[in-house]
Parts: C-alpha cells; sequence; structure tokens
C-alpha cells in the first residue's frame, strides 16, 4: 500500500506529483489536489514523503507486505 | 531539415547527452559541464528523485590509507579475489580509483559530506571485505544535492520523458528519441556523445512478495540502455549473472550492509547462527553466500531465518535505528509497523527477487565499457549500473564523472556535426507508439507477469543447458505477443516499452548463462549441469547483436598484475 495523502494539510504545492521515481503519484488540475493513481506500482522509496513540505504524507504498509 | 524534424516532434540538441538522471547519470553531467560541454539529462521522472538511490543511500566504499588493508593495491587485489572472473582490473583502476579521492572532496563540496558530524568517517565491515570499506554516511538528500550542482552548472533536463532508441549515422551515435510519459509529446535529441545511465533491470525475476514493484532496486530500471546499446551495436558482458540479495520479509528494501556491518547475525528457527556453515566470514560473508546460507536453510526446513541485533550495544544500536532510513528511507517505518524492535526482537528475512545486475559490489553487469568507459559502438558511453564494470554508490559516483568527462571529450574533440536521418526518426517514432495503435488487448502487466514466473524457473538461481534453451524459445514466443499489447495512455505506453526491455534483456541473460559452462558466484550463476567453478572461465562472456542473431565470445581476463599506476 502506497503512500497516504493528507488532503487537509497539503498546500497543493506538486513536489510529490513531480518527483515520484515512478509516476505514482498525479496531480489533479481541477481539484488542485494530488492523488495516488498507479498504487499497484509504489517502490515505497519515500521521495513523496522526504520533499512534501508540510509533511501531509505518511507511509502506510499494507498486510499484502506485512504479514507475509 | 529542421522543418522536417519539426514537424516529427520537439527537438533538442547537445553535445553530451546523458539517458537517466541516477547518481551516475548525474554526477555525468557535472562532469561534462565543468569540462565547458553542454549536457541534457532525459530521465523518466525528475532530476531530483530518480534512479535507485532517490530516497537515500547510507554507504561508500573506499580504501583511506589508514592500514595495510586500506590501500589502493589493498583494495585491487580483493577486488581480483572476490570479483575474479568478471571483473576487469585496469578498467576498475580507471573508474574508480583514480577517480576516488576528487569524488569524496565533490561531495563534500556539494553538501553531502562522507563525514559524521563529529567530522570523521563511520566505517563498517560487511559483504566480505578485508577491513572496514563502507563509510556510512547520510545519503537521504544526495539525489537532489547532485541535482542542484548540475542545474547551478547548466544543465538541460527533460523530465518525465522515456528514451525509446538511439540514432546513428551509420558509424557514431548522433542522438536518441523519446516521449513525453505524459502527455506524448515526441522528442528529437541530437548530440556529440551519449552517456547511457539507466542502472540494472528490474521486474525481472518472479517477485517472493508477489509484488513486482516492490522492489530492491528502482522498479523504474528496466534496462533501457542495455537493451539500446545492443540495437546499435554495442557489446555487452557479465549479462548471465542473477543477481539476488536478503531483504526483510514482505518489503524488498536495501539495508542489509546496516544490519550486518553493524553485528547482526543470522539465525535460523533454532537460534542456530547458520552462515559459518556456508562461508568462513559467517555473517559477514560475500552478498551470494548470505543468499546461498538463507536460501538453503528455508529450503531445507530450517526456517523461519532472522537477523539478530538483540546483542549490539545501546550506542550501536542507537547508530543502528538512527542511521537505518538513510539507505531505505522507509525501513523504520516498515519495521515500526511490523512491531518490531531491533533490540528486542528478531527481523524475519527472505531471499529478494532476481535482477539482472553486477554478481558483487565491485563488479557490474551491461555494456561492455574500456578505461575511458567508453562502449564499442563510437560515441556511445555507459556508467552506473548498466555498464559492465560499474556497480554499488562508490563506481557509479567515480565512473559516472569520469564517463562525462570521456563524453565531453570525445564531443569537442570531434569537430563533427552529427547528422540526423529522417527516415531512421520516422521508423523510431512509429515504433515508440505502436502500442497506442493496436486492436490487441494484452496488458503488459499480463506478459511481464508470466516472464518473471518463466524465467525464475527456468534461469533463476537453478539452471542448465535445457531449461536455457526452454527459456529462450519461450521469450520467442512472448516477442510474438507484443503487437497484441495495448497501451491506453502514455504513462503505459512506458510501461509497455519498459516490458520489451525487460524481455530483450531476459534473452540476453539466458543466452550469456548458455556460454558460461561452469557455475560462479554460487546461486547468481549455478549451472546444474556444470556444478564446480572452472578456472578456464575466468573473464567475460561478451555478446553482440549480429544480422544472424546475438552472437556471444568469450574474453579471457587477467588477475596476476595489480594495476597501480
Amino acid at each position: 500500500m502506497p503512500p497516504v495523502i493528507d488532503l487537509q494539510k497539503c498546500i497543493g504545492c506538486g513536489n510529490c506529483d513531480r518527483h515520484c521515481p515512478l509516476d505514482v503519484i498525479h496531480f489533479d488540475g481541477v481539484r488542485n489536489i494530488p492523488y495516488v493513481k498507479y498504487p499497484d506500482e509504489c517502490w515505497h522509496c519515500g521521495s513523496c514523503r522526504l520533499d512534501c513540505p508540510v509533511e501531509a504524507i505518511t507511509i502506510r504498509f499494507g498486510p499484502e507486505m506485512l504479514y507475509l | 531539415m529542421a522543418k522536417n524534424l519539426e514537424k516529427l516532434g520537439v527537438t533538442f540538441e547537445t553535445d553530451v547527452l546523458i539517458v537517466g538522471g541516477g547518481l551516475a547519470g548525474n554526477n555525468a553531467a557535472i562532469a561534462a559541464l565543468e569540462k565547458g560541454a553542454r549536457a541534457l539529462i532525459a530521465d523518466k521522472s525528475s532530476l531530483y528523485r530518480c534512479g535507485a538511490i532517490a530516497g537515500g543511500v547510507d554507504h561508500f566504499m573506499a580504501y583511506l590509507g589508514t592500514d595495510t588493508w586500506d590501500t589502493q593495491e589493498a583494495y585491487l587485489e580483493w577486488v581480483g579475489r572476490i570479483a575474479r572472473g568478471v571483473v576487469n582490473l585496469s578498467v576498475q583502476n580507471a573508474v574508480f580509483c583514480k577517480e576516488l579521492d576528487a569524488a569524496i572532496e565533490r561531495m563534500d563540496r556539494i553538501g553531502c559530506t562522507l563525514k559524521q558530524p563529529d567530522g570523521n568517517f563511520f566505517r563498517t565491515q560487511s559483504l566480505g571485505q578485508p577491513g572496514p570499506y563502507f563509510i556510512n554516511f547520510n545519503g537521504k538528500q544526495l539525489k537532489p544535492l547532485l541535482a542542484k550542482e548540475a542545474l547551478r552548472l547548466g544543465a538541460e533536463v527533460l523530465e518525465k520523458c522515456s528514451i525509446s532508441g538511439l540514432l546513428t549515422d551509420g558509424e557514431n551515435v548522433t542522438g536518441a528519441v523519446g516521449f513525453n510519459i505524459r502527455n506524448g509529446n515526441f522528442y528529437i535529441i541530437k548530440a556529440k556523445a551519449i552517456v547511457l545511465a539507466t542502472g540494472n533491470t528490474n521486474r525481472l525475476f518472479e517477485n517472493p512478495s508477489g509484488l513486482p514493484f516492490n522492489t530492491w532496486q528502482c522498479p523504474a530500471n528496466t534496462g533501457a540502455a542495455q537493451t539500446m546499446a545492443y540495437e546499435v551495436g554495442a557489446k555487452l558482458a557479465n549479462m548471465e549473472f542473477v543477481r539476488i540479495t536478503v531483504v526483510p520479509r514482505g518489503f524488498s528494501a536495501a539495508g542489509l550492509n546496516a544490519l550486518t556491518g553493524m553485528g547482526g547475525k543470522f539465525v535460523n528457527a533454532s537460534g542456530e547462527e547458520f552462515m559459518s556453515r556456508y562461508h568462513p566470514s559467517g555473517n559477514r560473508s560475500p552478498r551470494y553466500k548470505l543468499v546461498e546460507g538463507v536460501m538453503k536453510e528455508l529450503y531445507e526446513g530450517r526456517g523461519p531465518v532472522y537477523i539478530d541485533c538483540r546483542h549490539l550495544s545501546q550506542s550501536d544500536l542507537d547508530h543502528l535505528k538512527r542511521t537505518l532510513g538513510y539507505d531505505k528511507d522507509t525501513l523504520p517505518d516498515f519495521i515500526e509497523q511490523k512491531g518490531v524492535d531491533l533490540g528486542k526482537d528478531l527481523l524475519e528475512i527472505m531471499p529478494s527477487e532476481g535482477m539482472q545486475a553486477g554478481p558483487s559490489e565491485v563488479c557490474g553487469s551491461g555494456i561492455l565499457i574500456d578505461e575511458k568507459t567508453a562502449s564499442t559502438a563510437p560515441g556511445l558511453f555507459a556508467a552506473g549500473d548498466c555498464a559492465d564494470q560499474m556497480r554499488c554508490v562508490h563506481i557509479c559516483t567515480t565512473g559516472g564523472y569520469l564517463a562525462g568527462k570521456m563524453a565531453a571529450e570525445f564531443a569537442m574533440g570531434s569537430g563533427k556535426e552529427p547528422k540526423l536521418r529522417l527516415p531512421q526518426i520516422r521508423e523510431l517514432r512509429k515504433k515508440a507508439f505502436a502500442p497506442m495503435r493496436t486492436s490487441g488487448t494484452i496488458s503488459y502487466r499480463k506478459v511481464e507477469d508470466t516472464l518473471r514466473k518463466m524465467l525464475w524457473q527456468n534461469a533463476g538461481p537453478a539452471r542448465n543447458e535445457r531449461s536455457l534453451q526452454v527459456a529462450l524459445e519461450k521469450l520467442e514466443e512472448l516477442s510474438q505477443c507484443f503487437k497484441e499489447i495495448r497501451a491506453k495512455n502514455y504513462h503505459e505506453l512506458m510501461r509497455v516499452h519498459e516490458t520489451h526491455q525487460i524481455l530483450e534483456v531476459a534473452k540476453m541473460m539466458c543466452t550469456a548463462a548458455l556460454a558460461r559452462k561452469e557455475t560462479r558466484f554460487g546461486v547468481y550463476h549455478h549451472r546444474t549441469d556444470y556444478p564446480e567453478v572452472d578456472e578456464e572461465y575466468e573473464g567475460q562472456i561478451v555478446l553482440w547483436k549480429t544480422e544472424q542473431g546475438m552472437k556471444t565470445s568469450f574474453k579471457k581476463l587477467d588477475y596476476d598484475k595489480i594495476p597501480l599506476s
């Protein structure tokens, strides 16, 4: 399971969309918010979280990884 | 010509084109720019967070002259021993040793020092090293700092760009084409020299976690450089090895060095420290031996297997906890969410997925390079994990920089203006977008999943002549499905191109593995029909494209003399 974006905190800067090495996070230009478009392709590298200026991103591992 | 070109796509012109902006490519750009050449970096992601060290890295191998094991001579002697049969010492001396001092200085200068806050190096010993060669450092911001330095020097960057083919005039490479993975813009880049730096090949073998993108190295690295270099006639070497590592169960994360370097022990279900049964260096054995040990314990019924850090001193545990996220930013989260406390609990581990990569930390797999990082195709250079002599952070940093210097020298010395051929560009454009136009309905994922399962079965950690031939036959059949793979958007188009690259690398791997009739690096190339190491094979299997298909030859390597000049 991929990054979880807290939209209450998100300021819509687009860093996560721009920096995701796997093109997993895209930006909804109409609503001005990022969203996880390809959750199955997440590498869990943490780049989105590292570059989020307002700490709106947490990494939550799914049961398929935690309980394998 | 210019107008005709513009009708086909967006055009760019540069001296040195760098394909892949990761650790090696970014260092190459810095070197080319410092030499006074223009440099353009193309990457599928952003320059700030692309490639294998996107989210950080924590170790850099180096000798620092503090002791007898800590010299250039001792290092190369060890390299020749641990990577014997694939490593070219003369190239290692050029791409690493001669560039090492400058690399350490450069990292300091860009603000990512290898030193601890107290000004000293923190060094650890693992993976068969004769002394603590690994410098432990905080590389979480290394990638963005390198990016900033390249931009400061004037690098041009083409982000979200998937390079799909190289251009040639029949003799030299003259540029490349690619597309934007969001809007589908077609790019035509004219260049006097090219550095390929797109890393190793992942998503190649079935992933034990069942999640193909849960890979140890970056899953966006799928062998683009290897495939494109092969297409233009460059030679490749060391392609037969299936690199595997040991990872926390469920998460194919880097971090093993940190754990074993600090003194973590491998234990099985009954608590036995089993690695000493497989290698005299025990828990600090070469990586392929660790993998063999873990696999055997599991398959012979002595699992689960764990890393035990409970015996570490409080200060070592504190250091470990503080620095574990440097190599894989999210590993501490994973360990915490599993409910594991390294000071109190065992951490369950498993073998990772297989990948195409160098069989040792000190030798690569991929495009055959010489002492100047030049491939056998004029104007084409290779750096980082896609080059046959580069691997790991230290060589990708030093060798990447050397590649940029050499490519800039070539570009500025040639005096020749590259001539682009319109029919070639039209052909590559048609090929690039074909999956958007097909009436087929197969998804890239289905083909990839099949390939991964089939390859693990036939060309994984146990392989023989028949299984490799079967793999090649099935890969050929899978190739036939390609015209039916459909991409619904440009993101998917990128993935289809990646699937194609993975398939081509798989063919190279099986062909090279057939030619190496011995076992070397344990499970990394375990021929069940030739189960022993054979001194006759102290050298590289080299492969290249001919009109009759893939050809291989054997290149003997010399280990009698250590090059020190």
